[in-house]
């Protein structure tokens, strides 16, 4: 079965491409979700496998969904990648790749090379 | 006593130079009485029977000469505004003088009457006068030359707080180019339906970021004070894209309520952005610890009823009742201003903010820039609830009197004024 990726972020153009790059690459059912208010229904709805979660929104952001998660017993577990502009590029690593677990951050521009990398990770590391 | 006599000496009591020649005896004198003794320094044995080439320089004889010649073409009265004569003690007497073309009909004889007024001292009040006023135009002119460059100074401060959030709006559009490159670059088919889409949103991506990037060089010109007639929902926008970063970061609402059809107004648009980022930055901060943070920019326009006087004596020099203008309103959800605070907010350097996070100088900036508007600014607590409210009143007619602020340097005017000759009349001698 396709693994789930939930993507949110406010920036409906960068969603929607981001789901096409990775829905022709790998073998994913993708959902966007542009509106941070939202977000924690359509993760319960949806139930992804992992989320990509911007980091600054309006609304909530990513920080705040992020406790949220973490307070729900049933969504504690779903991993999340953060992205950010905010990051400066060179504070990340290649060894940040290798301990991905729940709190992962990706710098945008997003490189989409790196994130199939670590959605590879993180993927087979839940299968296990 | 004779006829003549009395004449003559009914003439040499008169309080004004007087004099006669006769234009068809070679223009000699034939009357010169005790004023324009004086005022010439040439006694009346000396000028009488002479002509002006006689008494005086050939250059000043050429100009009285002409002069004659228009006043009898014109065959009347004539004044001559202004004659500078050097006496023979090197004096310089300033006359006004009048000539009268006198036609005997009997005789045939032509005169050229000539009544004198000793103007020296009016006009070296007068002079005294111009030398001051040009002394504080050029001052004048300085000043506002040093407030635009403090204008300038400060719109550096908001470029520099603003520089990483516009940078940050300027990541997304090149992120989102990446991953178009990203997907064209694993091969185009033809037929992929994706292929539409991504093509749009590259090319929106790439006018998104030229928008911000050309709204922050708009912002950081450097010009003199350029007026043009501006719609102001758009300068709102730019403003809104300026401070983007800073109101999605601090997760700030924002509320428009521009009122449609709203007149032009005459603005220099990258001044008055500069005014509305620092209102919207003040809220912005002034919020930070508010529960809720939300903003509202509210424009309408409005016939000014009664002026009323707690506008303070700024409303009242800059706008009548029945005046036309155009209000903009920036309301914050933040903690307002204390009482302690109200009089100083206006202050230079006034600031209740640690150090990098303000300087004071940006409402007193702001009200200056207003002010070159020829309207008005104020920042008051709302009366409906909790936050401050920042108030714009613009005219709408375009100020004709104004004085135009131009981008000279100190330099040329200080060139400019030593080059400028004072005075227009000629300068004779004898
Ligand atoms: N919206 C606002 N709400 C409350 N106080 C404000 C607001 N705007 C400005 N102020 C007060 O006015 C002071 C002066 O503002 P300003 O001249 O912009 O300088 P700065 O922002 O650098 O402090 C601020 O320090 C703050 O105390
Ligand atoms: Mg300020």
């Amino acid at each position: 079965m396709a693994h789930k990726i939930l993507l949110i972020d406010d920036e409906a153009g960068f969603t929607q491409l981001l789901k096409m790059n990775l829905e022709r690459i790998g073998d994913y059912e993708v959902e966007m979700e542009n509106d941070s208010l939202k977000a924690l229904a359509t993760i319960r709805r949806f139930q992804p496998d992992v989320i990509l979660l911007d980091v600054v929104m309006p609304g909530l952001d990513g920080g705040d969904i992020q406790a949220r998660l973490q307070d729900d017993s049933k969504l504690s577990s779903i991993p999340i990648v953060m992205l950010t502009a905010l990051v400066d590029s060179t504070e990340l690593s290649e060894g940040a790749v290798a301990q991905a677990g729940s709190q992962m951050i990706l710098p945008k521009p997003v490189d989409l090379q790196l994130l199939l990398r670590v959605l590879g990770e993180i993927l087979s590391k839940a299968e296990e | 006593m004779g006829n003549s006599s009395v004449i003559e000496s009914v003439l040499d009591n008169l309080p004004v130079a007087l004099f006669a020649k006769e234009v068809t005896d070679n223009f000699r004198f034939v009357v010169w009485n005790k004023k324009q003794e004086e005022v010439t320094t040439i006694p009346a044995e000396r000028a009488l029977g002479k002509n002006d080439y006689d008494l005086f320089s050939n250059e000043s004889a050429d100009y009285f000469r002409k002069v004659d010649q228009s006043v009898l073409r014109r065959g009347k009265a004539t004044e001559v505004p202004e004659e500078i004569i050097t006496t023979e003690n090197q004096r310089e007497v300033h006359l006004r003088t009048i000539k009268i073309p006198v036609h005997d009909q009997e005789t045939g004889r032509i005169l050229i009457v000539g009544i004198s007024e000793d103007v020296s001292e009016q006009v070296q009040s007068r002079r005294q006068l111009d030398r001051l006023n040009r002394h504080l135009l050029r001052a004048n002119e300085e000043l506002q030359i040093t407030q635009l460059q403090l204008i300038q100074a400060e719109k550096l401060e908001s470029i520099g707080r603003l520089a990483a959030g516009v940078a940050h709006e300027v990541k997304n559009p090149l992120g989102l180019l990446l991953l178009g490159v990203d997907y064209l670059s694993q091969g185009i088919l033809p037929d992929d339906p994706n292929l539409p889409t991504i093509l749009q949103q590259m090319r929106e991506a790439v006018g998104r970021a030229d928008r911000i990037v050309r709204g922050l060089v708009d912002f950081s010109s450097q010009r003199a004070l350029t007026r043009e007639p501006t719609d102001l929902a758009s300068v709102i926008e730019a403003v809104l894209l300026l401070a983007k970063h800073e109101i999605v970061r601090s997760n700030t609402t924002v509320e428009l309520q521009i009122r449609d059809g709203l007149p032009l107004v005459f603005l220099d648009m990258s001044k008055f952005e500069q005014v509305l980022i620092n209102l919207v930055i003040n809220a912005i901060q002034a919020m930070e610890s508010s529960e809720s943070r939300h903003l509202t920019i509210h424009a309408w326009e409005e016939i000014l009823s009664n002026v009323s006087r707690n506008e303070g004596a700024r409303t009242r020099e800059l706008f009548r009742s029945g005046d036309r203008v155009v209000i903009l309103e920036i309301r914050d959800s933040g903690p307002g201003i204390a009482p302690s605070d109200a009089n100083r907010l206006f202050d230079p350097f006034f600031t209740t903010k640690a150090t990098g996070k303000g300087t004071g100088l940006g409402l007193s900036v702001a009200r200056r820039i207003i002010e070159l508007h020829s309207g008005t600014l104020s920042l008051k607590n709302r009366t409906d609830e909790s936050g401050a409210v920042a108030r714009i009143v613009l005219p709408t007619k375009i100020p004709t009197s104004r004085v135009s602020i131009r981008s000279v340097s100190v330099e040329a005017l200080k060139e400019e004024a030593s080059n400028s000759v004072d005075t227009k009349t000629k300068k004779l001698t004898s």
